[in-house]
This record gives structure tokens, C-alpha cells and sequence, in this order.
């Protein structure tokens, strides 16, 4: 059975080499096994958005009852976003579940997730923490995901600041990664990132 | 001694060839059932070469009358007398119809332009129409080699249990006779599938519509036969998959972008296309999660896997291109469906599964037809006065409200054990009440159940709030 998702998966994989977002850099597929079933995907950032310069890394996999299922997709790079799970990378997208077409293929699906990072929609978030601050404090909410996507995803703009703050925790024996999610939770307040990690 | 040889020779030649002579007619001959006007069946004979002026010559003295009184009617058309056997594409034991001309023989002014009309329009309605009136004008556009192809009807056929190329047939909508010739040739599905689109007439003289007062003017009731198997009679009817059509246009499947060839054509604006194999695929995946569709008219359906509006099969027959096995499970998910959705329920008891169709306001049902367990329609525990109990405490309670043979009990011990295994790891659908496993991810819940699709809260066992995702989202 599973040969009707193989082959698709096949056809939509030339699809993508071949597509123009391909040739501009904006989207790339890799497969991980001879079966089909697993894929490394790669978007870049959108322009004018917090994630510009960055390359997210994206885990695919696809079941056996595809197309007529969705792909599992998820990121594997850290990335802070309404629609995205901070700690897992879950994606909360509608095609990916119940608006799922069997037209789709991979080279929509990635450029549908391009299009979350440029359109986030914070009322149907996957990230509780991350759609608050969206939308109370936007402004920390740029400064936050710029930062992730530099450390992260490769991403040009280095923030001299929340690097020192991250500093001061690690020196009080915080881990790195800890410390930056405390400090995105708290609109990078050090006191009451503080707190809450020693409480 | 040489000439003993030759003779020898010669004779075994002769064998030979008589013998393979003999195997030809064989071969050729076509058994064919003739049904006149007065009820009676002559089975015959046929050479696929003879023309119809042949048959006529055979059929004609056994009905006591000259060959130019008969007319042979066959799938909704006289057949004139020049058309041959062969060409009417009859499978053995196919019924032709013969009865006697009434209207009088026109005089003709030359034999030339007679031949000329019937090539025109007389050929009987069978599978293999060769042009294109069954699909759309843009397939004309089609090169010439592609329509000659031969365009199928295709139907599911119950003798052979499976997807068969058919043949379409006519009969009288009131006599169901097949002395029935047509006006005009069906030019689409709903001309076939409707009932009252194509008018005709009806041979038949024990018709009821000779009593009418219009009897010249009937309608055509249309039919399919399988073509793969040997008529066994009037009845062996075949139900007709529309959406299955000959890929002419060599469309490439949705899903597996291969072009196959015959192909499932789904009933949306958009006509996407689908290989049956990836068809079947589809259906299977819908049918394993339960996600097909109980539809008010059309019964437990799909619609296309692309998501069109308005796409839903109307046909469910064409379920039926699943295995046996998933077609019994399909007929089964169909009515338990039916038996919710028309309000009522579901025998809770373990293996019973029985539907019960309830009045309203009635709390206490019991399985009548099925394995007599007597229960409450709201918690689906054992029957009770008052209010339900949480489903924590039911587990004594049920033991309480009446006493049980204590040899069945042991009998039933097993499914006990699944009962407080489902009862333990499963919350009810607050809407539906469907036994809900939540294996993992957020406090979130959106039932499952095709129709219901209702979102609620895991901890709070109420619809899904603002409040449930601020408080406890991940537990």
C-alpha cells in the first residue's frame, strides 16, 4: 500500500528540485531514507520579517495513508512563533490537519509554513507564551524571534543584549538554552526571569 | 504399399481438417434466446456473419409468419436487415425480441435510401458506442485514433462480485418488456440513470400502457448487464458505476500522477481524477478513521479527497470496489451511523453493538432484538433512577442495580475486563458521548467522529474555552 505514497513522494520531490523556489534558495527538500518516508526540509526566513537570514530545518514524515493524510511536519530548529511550538516545534497549521487536501504536495506545504513565518495567526496559536506576547508587546515579540533566529537558525542580527543577559544567568549556572526561554517568556525582564528559574 | 500411404495420408488430412472445420462452427455459433409479442421463447442458434434478414428468415416460420411481418428489436432499436450479428456485439444467451410489424411497410421509393438512414441511425445501443455522446463536446477536439477506442460502460456485478464492463440495455418502464424500441438515444448519465427522459414505444401487445390513451407514447426504463458472464436472464441485472469512465483524455490520478486507464472520476466541478487503485486506497484510509460522511440523501459517502463543495458520491455502490471484508465493515460503520444520526443508539454492551432507535425523553432502553441489556441512554451505564453518576462510581453501582447469574458472570469476564480498560483510559465525548482515548498532545479535544467534530476540554469534560486554554492547555 504504501507504494501509492512512495511514488507520489518521488514525483512531488522532482517537483521541488525543479521548482523556481528551489533556484531562488527559498525552499529545499533532502531525503533521509530509500522509502519516502522521511525528509529534511528547509525554508528560508521570509524578508521584512523577524526570521529573514535565517534556514529553518523541518522534519517530515510521511505516513503510509498518504496523500490521502496529511505529512507530520515539524521543526527541528527553534524557532519562537505563535503558530510553532517553542519546545517542540508542533506546528499548528489547518492543511496540516483537518483542511488537508490530497492536491497538496511537499513543495505547497513548505511554502505555506513560509507563509505562517511572514503571516502568523496568533488566535489560533500553538504556543500560548509566544501568541501573548504577540499580541501585547509586539515590539518584544520582533526583538525575541530576530534573536532565536540568529542563534538558531543562522540569522544575521546579533542582539548585544539579550546575549548579555543570558550571560549573567549562565554565570549563575543556568543553562543557555533555559535561560533564553525564561528570558523570552518575561519580555527579557532579568529579575522575574530569575525568579521564576529558582522557583 | 506407397499407395496405401498416401490414401492413409489423405484421409488423416481430411479428419483434420473436418475436425477443425467443426471446431469453427463451434466456436462461432451464438445461442440466442428470440421472445415474441405472445409470450413465447425460442432459443436459436446464430452465425455471427449472418445479417438480420437471415435471422429474421430463421425466426419467421416458427412464429407463422412471412420474414417481412417480423421486426427484431434488440437494446432499444428495430435492427434493420442489413446490419449482421457481429455488429450488435450479443453475448450468448442474449434476448432478441420478435414481433410482429404492425404499421404497415411504407412504400420506399428505392432500397438505396433506406440503407442510407439505417446506417444513420439503427444501430443498437450497446457497450460499444464509438462515439462520444457520453462525454462532453470538448472530447471531440480528441484525435480520431483516441475515439475509436471503445468507450465502456462499467458497472459492479453481483455474479461476478467485481468491477465488469456492462452493457446497456431497455425495457418498457410499465411492462418491463424488452420489446421496446426508443425515439431518440439517451445522450447523457441522467438521460440513463432518470427515470421519464427517453420516450419510446412498447411492443408489447399484454402492455398495460395499450389501455392508455396515449399507448405510442412510453418511456424507455434503462438497465445494465454485465458483459463478462453469460446472461442468466432478464433479472441479471448490473448496477452502473458512473464515475468510472474510460481516462480518454489521459488525465494523470491525483494522488499518484500516473495515467490509468479506466479511472475514477470524482463528481466535483473540477472533475479530478483518481486511478481506482488510489480510489480504493482513499476509501480504505476514510473507512479505517471512520471519516466518511452520512449525507441525508446519499447515504454514508465521500466526497473528493481535494475538498470540493458539493463533491459527495452519490452512487455508494461505488463503495463497492473495496474488498468484501471492508465493504461488510462499510455497510456496518453506514447504519450504526444512520441509527446516531436519526437519535438513537448504540447497545453499549461489549460484542452487541445493536443500533436502537428510541423515542425521545425515554432514559431506560433495552436491546430487544439483540442481547436484552436494559441501560440508561445518557451515561450508556446499566438503566438507573435518578441522575447519572460520574463514570468513576458506575463500575459499583451497575453491580448494584440488579443481581446476575454468577455463570455468566464468569463467562462474561473478559469483556469486563475491556469494559474497565476503555472505561478507564476513555472519556465520553461531552456531545456525542463516544468513548474518546487521548494519546497524547494537548488538553484540546476535537471528536473524531465524523458529524460531530465537537472540541472540548480534556480536564474540564466541557466545550473547549478561552479559559481551558489560559489555565491547563498542556495539563
Amino acid at each position: 500500500m504504501a507504494n501509492i505514497a512512495a511514488q507520489r513522494i518521488k514525483r512531488e520531490f522532482k517537483e521541488v528540485i525543479k521548482s523556481e523556489e528551489v533556484a531562488k534558495c527559498a525552499i529545499r527538500v533532502e531525503l533521509l531514507n530509500d522509502t519516502f518516508t522521511e525528509l529534511k526540509g528547509e525554508i528560508a526566513g521570509p524578508p521584512d520579517t523577524p526570521y529573514e537570514g535565517g534556514t529553518f530545518v523541518l522534519e517530515i514524515k510521511v505516513p503510509e495513508t498518504y496523500p490521502f493524510n496529511p505529512p507530520k511536519v515539524r521543526f527541528v530548529t527553534k524557532i519562537w512563533h505563535p503558530n510553532i511550538s517553542s519546545v517542540t516545534g508542533a506546528i499548528c497549521l489547518d492543511i496540516l490537519k483537518d483542511q488537508w487536501a490530497a492536491a497538496m504536495t511537499l513543495r505547497t506545504v513548505l511554502l505555506s509554513l513560509q507563509a505562517l513565518l511572514s503571516a502568523a495567526e496568533p488566535d489560533d496559536p500553538q504556543d500560548a507564551v509566544v501568541a501573548k506576547q504577540y499580541k501585547e508587546n509586539n515590539e518584544m515579540f520582533q526583538i525575541t524571534a530576530r534573536h532565536w533566529t540568529n542563534v538558531y537558525a543562522g540569522g544575521p542580527n546579533i542582539n548585544k543584549d539579550c546575549d548579555d543577559k543570558i550571560r549573567r544567568l549562565a554565570d549563575m549556572g543556568i543553562e543557555e538554552h533555559q535561560a533564553r526561554v525564561a528570558l523570552s517568556s518575561y519580555d527579557w525582564e532579568l529579575e522575574r526571569a530569575t525568579e521564576q528559574l529558582f522557583s | 504399399m506407397n499407395f496405401v500411404v498416401i490414401a492413409f495420408k489423405s484421409l488423416v488430412h481430411n479428419l483434420l481438417r473436418m475436425f477443425g472445420f467443426g471446431k469453427g462452427v463451434m466456436r462461432n455459433d451464438l445461442d440466442i434466446y428470440i421472445k415474441t409479442n405472445t409470450g413465447n421463447t425460442l432459443s436459436i442458434s446464430l452465425d455471427p456473419a449472418w445479417d438480420i434478414k437471415n435471422v429474421k428468415q430463421v425466426v419467421a416460420p416458427q412464429l407463422g409468419l412471412a420474414p417481412e411481418e417480423v421486426k427484431i428489436i434488440f437494446a432499444g432499436k428495430e435492427l434493420k436487415d442489413t446490419i449482421t450479428i457481429s455488429e450488435c456485439d450479443l453475448g450468448q444467451k442474449s434476448v432478441l425480441h420478435a414481433v410482429k410489424s404492425k404499421r404497415k411497410l411504407q412504400v420506399v421509393p428505392s432500397e438505396q435510401s433506406v440503407i442510407e438512414e439505417e446506417d444513420v441511425g439503427s444501430k443498437p445501443l450497446s457497450e460499444t458506442l464509438q462515439d462520444s455522446k457520453f462525454y462532453d463536446q470538448r472530447d471531440e477536439k480528441l484525435s480520431k485514433d483516441i475515439i475509436q477506442r471503445k468507450v465502456h460502460f462499467y458497472v459492479f456485478c453481483p455474479t461476478c462480485k467485481s468491477l465488469r464492463n456492462g452493457k446497456l440495455r431497455v425495457r418498457c418502464e410499465i411492462c418491463k418488456s424488452g420489446a421496446f424500441t426508443v425515439y431518440e438515444d439517451p445522450q447523457n448519465w441522467d438521460d440513463v440513470l432518470n427515470s421519464k427522459q427517453i420516450p419510446g414505444y412498447c411492443e408489447n401487445d399484454l402492455c398495460q400502457s395499450k389501455d392508455s390513451y396515449n399507448s405510442e407514447f412510453n418511456f424507455a426504463e434503462f438497465f445494465f448487464k454485465c458483459s463478462d458472464h453469460i446472461s442468466l436472464g432478464e433479472d441479471d441485472t448490473a448496477v452502473p458505476l458512473y464515475l468510472i469512465k474510460t481516462n480518454l483524455r489521459e488525465v494523470p490520478c491525483l494522488a499518484c500522477g500516473d495515467i490509468c486507464d479506466p479511472v475514477f472520476v470524482f463528481p466535483c466541478k473540477d472533475g479530478h481524477v483518481a486511478c481506482l487503485e488510489c480510489f480504493r486506497q482513499y476509501c480504505s484510509v476514510r473507512l479505517a478513521e471512520r471519516q466518511f460522511w452520512q449525507h441525508p440523501e446519499h447515504g454514508y459517502t465521500l466526497s473528493c479527497p481535494t475538498g470540493c463543495p458539493d463533491s459527495f458520491i452519490q452512487e455508494v455502490h461505488h463503495f463497492r470496489l473495496l474488498t468484501e471484508t471492508q465493504y461488510a465493515q462499510y455497510q456496518k460503520f453506514a447504519t450504526e451511523e444512520f441509527v446516531l444520526r436519526s437519535g438513537g443508539v448504540l447497545c453499549p454492551q461489549p460484542g452487541c453493538g445493536m443500533g436502537i432507535l428510541i423515542d425521545e425523553g425515554c432514559k431506560k432502553v433495552a436491546c430487544v432484538n439483540g442481547c436484552g441489556y436494559v441501560f440508561c441512554r445518557d451515561c450508556l451505564q446499566g438503566y438507573h433512577i435518578g441522575e447519572c453518576e460520574s463514570n468513576v462510581d458506575t463500575s459499583n453501582a451497575a453491580g448494584c442495580v440488579y443481581s446476575v447469574d454468577p455463570s455468566k458472570a464468569a463467562s462474561a469476564r473478559w469483556d469486563e475486563a475491556s469494559k474497565v480498560a476503555i472505561r478507564v483510559l476513555t472519556k465520553p465525548c461531552p456531545k456525542c458521548r463516544t468513548p474518546t482515548e487521548r494519546d497524547g498532545g494537548c488538553m484540546h479535544m476535537v471528536c473524531t467522529r465524523a458529524g460531530c467534530d465537537f472540541h472540548w476540554c480534556w480536564v474540564c469534560q466541557t466545550p473547549w474555552t478561552r479559559e481551558c486554554m489560559g489555565n491547563h492547555w498542556f495539563g
